[in-house]
């Protein structure tokens, strides 16, 4: 029997090319949210990540959808922020996905929330509170400190995941760092002017940024967490809001103005719609953009009201 | 009976008042749901288990958690009151793997098969109160089992995953009233496929095809008593009409403005489908029927226009055969819902549903129009709801 020595040789080399190409794969990254696959870019550009959600769609009230499902089976490393943001849907992709890597933060799981203390945390809850988050608000994107710190927990864990470019992936961060240090001198200059304003919002969607500029929030549209604004809710609102030196109301990308625009008419006050993340509005391309243009929006409806 | 109620609502109480509700849950603070579900109606509508007046529907106690990192479980029974008689009913009590390579994965015990698109998910996230007569006439409204699953998902950006399952089959077995008939041990199989994918960033969709090949779904001819009365097992979970095969194709739907779910959202669905060889083999010139199939299908459209409010409509038909006498008779069942509800939260409904019902040869309609005030409720974990 002859046995074609081309045919081995190239099944051989074949092989070789498919085993390389497992073991060099490129890392694959599930983000829950948009600004997870933003700083997934900035700490693994070379990574294939995919944005579960978008700025415009409220990340609590997601569809555990099928596309969602096949993205996950395939993922190397899920980064969602947590402390049950994703409650509602996230547990049920895991199920589907059935993606052993991805089930456990052991592996290759990452919660942002994880990595930092929250704000608002409770310890105890009750359901008549509304749709409250017993781990403290999730929404911690928007404090430029606590992402960096979420960075490099991050960069732990794509080491973890993929030592073999371990160099890469801390070069990557010390890069991201300088720059992000930079651009926070400069925000924290941009912000001190909005530093003591008060503000009527949407949900704690901003929390982090209210805190970490000084902006006071004085109100919420809505009357308990989770719920919509209540035609009696605004009129207390409307009520309060009188009494008291409110800059504006303020949104989120995700959220509908509808109540917004009818407290902002009878309080004479400007309603902003804030970019949620990256992709909430045009201006918010990654993470320094996106927190750039949510500072100037905040400084023009300031200067507005100062004119 | 007692006892058993006594144990649940200690065992409840005790891990609910140490539960979060939003935890994730663990072994030691497993997920706990209660599902409250009550109604209202005028009227009854053929082949459901809500009778009128006023009434109790799925109210269940389901408890959940991830075992270790290789096997997940869940417990769900539910409470029936039937003539004034509390009945406990296991609904589901499965292990599931976690860790399987390669996208496998093996459930085994008592769940909900995972045949076409209604029938694995729990009744009480339905849009309507009652499932479509369809699934009331040949899958007994939702069907669960004693059994085992493998299900394989396709490492593709195209959901796909294919599955199969074996069952015991005892409530999808053919009438036998001499008890003389040797039912298969392991009646059931099926095999189906699903496909889905997003369109953009505001619509998804998901498409499956299965196959139920039901080993004693066939009546025989010398066991069958000629008189046929379905009246006796208003109440069972068992499929009025059963064949040999099953052939089910389902198609859903999802849209919402830049596919943001919480202000306004619309889902479409549909289903099909059809059962096969379930006249006695060899008595065809015995007991002549009209068709060599019967079927039934439904369409559904839910439009969420406010974060409280929802509105659906579902038209659907079955069409049937019963044994009487000598013959296979004909039966027709059409029914049109319509479906106001108000959803506080996550966790409240409050439905309005009229059905107007045209049946041909049906027993137990006695009203062809009904309405029914439906409250579900949920307290507990808040579970993830599937697509």
């Amino acid at each position: 029997m002859r046995i074609n020595s081309n045919f081995i040789k190239t099944a051989i080399l074949g092989l070789g090319v498919v085993i390389s190409s497992v073991s060099y794969a490129q890392l694959n990254i599930f983000a829950c949210e948009p600004e997870y696959a933003s700083l997934a870019k900035e700490l693994a550009p070379d990574a294939k990540i995919y944005a579960a959600t978008t700025a415009m769609q409220d990340p609590h009230q997601v569809q555990a959808r099928p596309s969602l499902i096949a993205k996950m089976r395939q993922a190397d490393l899920v980064v969602c922020a947590g402390a049950d943001l994703e409650i509602g849907w996230l547990p049920m992709l895991q199920m589907k996905s059935v993606n052993a890597k991805v089930r456990s933060t052991d592996q290759g799981l990452f919660f942002a929330t994880d990595q930092i203390e929250t704000l608002d945390k409770l310890d105890s809850v009750d359901l008549s509170q509304g749709d409250v988050h017993a781990k403290g608000n999730p929404h911690v994107h928007f404090d430029p400190e606590r992402l960096l710190k979420i960075a490099a927990a991050l960069t732990d864990k794509l080491i973890q995941l993929d030592t073999s470019h371990s160099a890469q992936y801390k070069a990557n961060l010390a890069n991201f760092t300088t720059r992000w240090q930079a651009a926070m001198l400069n925000w924290k200059q941009m912000a001190a002017p909005l530093q003591g304003q008060k503000v009527i919002a949407y949900h704690s969607s901003f929390r982090y940024l209210f805190h970490w500029v000084g902006i006071e929030q004085v109100g919420d549209l809505e009357p308990k967490p989770g719920l919509p604004p209540s035609s009696t809710h605004l009129a207390q609102l409307l009520k309060s809001a009188a009494k008291q030196d409110i800059m504006a109301i303020v949104i989120a990308s995700y959220q509908n103005d509808r109540g917004a625009i009818w407290l902002g008419e009878r309080a004479k006050l400007p309603v902003v719609t804030l970019p949620m993340s990256v992709g909430g509005n045009s201006e918010s391309q990654d993470l320094f953009s996106l927190y750039s243009s949510t500072l100037n929006l905040l400084l023009n409806v300031q200067k507005l009201e100062a004119e | 009976m007692l006892n058993k109620h006594m144990t649940f609502t200690g065992l409840f109480c005790s891990l609910f008042s140490a539960n979060l509700w939003a935890e994730a849950p663990t072994l030691t603070n497993p997920a706990v749901s209660v599902v409250l579900d009550g109604y209202y109606q005028n009227a009854e509508r053929p082949l459901s288990e809500a009778t009128e007046g006023f009434g109790l529907g799925h109210t269940e106690l389901s408890l959940s958690a991830n075992i270790d990192d290789l096997f997940y479980g869940k417990l769900t029974t539910v409470f029936e009151v039937n003539d004034g008689e509390t009945e406990l009913n296991v609904e589901e009590a499965f292990i599931q793997t976690l860790a399987m390579p390669a996208g496998f994965s093996m459930r085994g015990g008592r769940f909900l098969s995972d045949i076409g698109y209604l029938n694995n998910q729990h009744v009480h996230t339905d849009s309507f109160a009652d499932r479509p007569a369809v699934y009331r006439a040949f899958l007994g409204s939702h069907y669960y089992d004693d059994g085992v699953r493998l299900t394989y998902l396709a490492p593709t950006d195209l959901y796909w995953t294919m599955g199969s399952e074996i069952f015991q089959g005892d409530s999808l077995r053919a009438e036998d009233e001499h008890n003389e008939r040797e039912y298969d041990n392991l009646g059931v199989y099926t095999i189906y496929t699903k496909v889905g994918g997003d369109i953009g960033i505001e619509s998804s969709w998901q498409a499956g095809l299965s196959y139920l090949h039901n080993k004693n779904g066939q009546l025989t001819a010398d066991e069958h008593d000629h008189s046929h009365d379905h009246s006796s097992d208003e109440h069972s979970h068992d499929a009025a009409y059963t064949g040999q095969n099953m052939y089910i194709a389902d198609v859903v739907y999802k849209w919402a403005p830049n596919g943001n779910y919480k202000y306004q959202n619309l889902a479409l669905s549909g289903e099909w489908i059809r059962l096969t060889d379930f006249a006695p083999a060899e008595g065809a010139y015995i007991y002549p029927y009209s068709s060599h199939y019967q079927q039934g299908w439904y369409v559904s459209g839910v439009y969420q226009f406010t974060p409280q409010w929802s509105v659906g409509l579902r038209h659907g038909q079955v069409d049937t055969m019963q044994l009487d006498g000598n013959a296979f008779e004909d039966q027709k069942l059409t029914e049109t819902d319509v479906s106001l509800f108000w959803h506080h939260s996550h966790f409240s409904t409050v439905r309005l549903q009229y059905t107007l019902q045209k049946g041909t040869n049906f027993d137990g309609i006695e009203n062809d129009n009904v309405v029914t005030l439906q409250y579900v409720m949920t307290l507990g974990a808040h579970g993830a709801h599937q697509f």
